[in-house]
């Protein structure tokens, strides 16, 4: 199921901003010219981008492919410290040069007929291109898409023209329905029958969903977020537990079984200002 | 200086031939560029971006007897010009990396130093008995300058006696040439410097990462889930050049210089300052081909100024009219 990760190839690939917006408050999309990559890459899998040169800050940042058009490759980020806040200035023009694609994609088997895609926040991200993928091949996509406001709702459009369904929770309200989009899988489990469910988000939401998911039978896949320094599996960074003993998420994830995730406390925290 | 100036005037661009081989002790390297230990797994992470038969060495991550869970997460923590890590020395245990990663490393054409680590005495002593056994191992480099772990580690490297103390163990236990990599966070690590080279190392390495660490001003929580945690990076180089001279002067056995080098200008300030060989560390992290281009760059440093061995660079600084050497 799980291509082997030394058996891909990854280089680096210097890509042209093409396009920079600010998508709301604090949330951008950057779309690069990047032909090797968009050829590469899969649903779920990553770029390690290296946003400045001879900056105060060294290390790369992990940004998950949200939408692959031609060449280009769409990645939605929010500003969280000092590199992301770089990368919220970088004009079109600007050359950057990245790591990838990395890591396990979403790998949704074969068979599957009916996906469930739960996505909190900046979750979305990685779920776009698996949406329009699944769509492509005939499978019924489900999305439950949650954000603190309705202008946080991240690829909101993809996904209602991509997906059967398409369930939009904010935690004010001012979108769809009020309340966390924990508070509907159970719901889409029982009405959409998923043959698979896959979750993405701050970590106690996509906790829940794994638990939800397992409880209900359902095959769950989750991408896990880490703080990270090399990206290529050699600095231990960014450790997630499994039942298998300690992964990577940069090669060995960042997409996992549920089943196999031994969760932990993640404090969320730990990305203000380092992102 | 003369000299050297007319010869750069003289130089017409015509190419000449570096010699980049240098000796650390008993050791022939092809080049004075290795990685260094924790920052290039076993080598076949970087396969893909690096010529590994470029390098002089792959030193590999830290290896202990039994496996090792490491350290909770986060564990890396970004800070200017640098980063904290507290990986807590995360590895499969002396067998499985002979089983694998040494495996791997063995069929490639390059000199493989293993860095060592231990809990007691008597855990380096076997980690290194069980490598010596290996014909693939070049040298060993015992790590008793680790931050991140609570037994072992940095408790053996920051006094005289306790690094004297395995150094000699482990010199008994194996023929391997054997290097020491030493903590700065120490009072005086030339001291340590000599005391190991009076226990028979081979070499001494410098410097492993300095305890540091980084609260979150929200939370006011340490940002490192160990809470502190070891700075590596650009952050750190002038401290570290300043004791690979320190050292180099005050010991006869070669040092590897490490700390911060992110190029070739600043592999080419440790050779002067007095090392043999330089180990590049969070440098690939940022650019995972860093160790080739500082390679290449160290040539063409040397070519540009028609010096025929790069192993001429070493201790070659220029002291200052007024300053001490």
């Amino acid at each position: 199921m799980t291509p082997d990760p030394q058996a891909a190839r990854t280089s680096l690939e210097r890509m042209r901003v093409v396009k920079n917006v600010q998508l709301t408050e604090g949330v951008g999309l950057v779309v690069f010219d990047a032909p090797r990559i968009a050829r590469q890459v899969r649903p779920g899998q990553f770029i390690h981008l290296r946003i400045a040169r001879d900056a105060a800050f060294i290390l790369r940042r992990p940004f998950s492919v949200h939408r692959v058009r031609g060449d280009l490759i769409e990645i939605v980020y929010q500003v969280l410290g000092v590199g992301t806040r770089a990368l919220s200035l970088a004009a079109p023009g600007e050359v950057m040069d990245a790591i990838g694609p990395l890591g396990t994609g979403w790998d949704v088997p074969d068979d599957v007929t009916h996906a469930l895609l739960v996505a909190g926040g900046l979750g979305a991200a990685p779920l776009g291109m698996l949406a329009e993928e699944l769509s492509a091949h005939g499978v019924a996509v489900s999305v439950a898409l949650g954000a603190p406001t309705g202008e946080r709702l991240v690829g909101r459009e993809l996904f209602e023209s991509v997906a059967r369904r398409v369930v939009l929770c904010t935690d004010d309200g001012t979108v769809g329905r009020a309340g966390f989009v924990t508070a509907v899988v159970d719901a889409l489990l029982v009405a959409d029958r998923p043959d698979i469910v896959c979750a993405c988000g701050p970590e106690a939401m996509a906790r829940t969903v794994c638990e939800k998911a397992s409880a209900a039978g359902v095959p769950c896949r989750v991408s896990l977020e880490r703080l990270m320094a090399c990206g290529v599996g050699a600095c231990l960074s960014c450790v997630v537990s499994t039942r298998t003993g300690q992964k990577r998420a940069c090669i060995d994830g960042p997409v996992f079984w549920a089943d196999d995730v031994v969760w932990e406390s993640v404090d969320a925290s730990c990305w203000r200002g380092q992102g | 200086m003369g000299v050297r100036r007319c010869i750069v005037l003289a130089w017409t661009g015509v190419s000449m031939d570096v010699d980049m081989t240098v000796e650390v002790g008993p050791l022939t390297l092809r080049s004075p560029v290795v990685t260094a230990s924790g920052t290039f797994g076993s080598g076949r992470e970087y396969a893909d971006f690096v010529d590994l038969t470029r390098l002089g060495a792959v030193v590999t991550k830290g290896v202990s007897w039994d496996a090792w869970p490491g350290n909770p997460g986060p564990r890396i923590a970004e800070t200017a010009s640098g980063m904290l890590n507290s990986i807590g020395l995360q590895n499969p245990g002396v067998e499985a990396f002979i089983e694998s990663d040494l495996a791997w490393l063995a069929t490639q054409d390059v000199p493989v130093i293993v860095n060592v680590a231990g809990h007691t005495v008597a855990e380096y002593v076997a980690v290194a008995e069980r490598l010596s056994a290996e014909s693939s191992v070049a040298a060993l480099e015992l790590n008793i300058s680790c931050p991140n772990v609570d037994e072992g580690g940095l408790a053996f490297g920051t006094t005289c006696k306790a690094a004297a103390e395995v150094t000699r163990a482990v010199r008994a236990a194996t023929g391997l040439p054997l290097i020491v990599k030493l903590s700065p966070n120490v009072t005086d690590v030339s001291e340590i410097a000599r005391a190991m080279e009076a226990e028979g190392a081979d070499a001494v390495s410098l410097i492993n990462t300095l305890l540091g660490m980084s609260i979150d001003t929200v939370t006011w929580r340490p940002r490192l889930a160990r809470t502190v945690g070891g700075l590596s990076g650009p952050a750190i180089k002038p401290v570290a050049l300043r004791m690979v001279w320190q050292v180099a002067s005050r010991v006869g056995i070669p040092v590897i210089g490490m700390g911060g080098i992110m190029s070739a200008e600043d592999a080419v300030e440790f050779m002067l300052a007095g090392a043999c060989a330089v180990a590049v560390g969070t440098a690939n992290f940022v650019d995972p081909a860093a160790t080739m281009k500082i390679t290449d760059g160290l040539e063409s440093y040397c070519r540009q100024r028609d010096i025929p061995r790069v192993a001429d660079l070493t201790g070659a600084i220029v002291a200052q009219r007024t300053g001490e050497r």
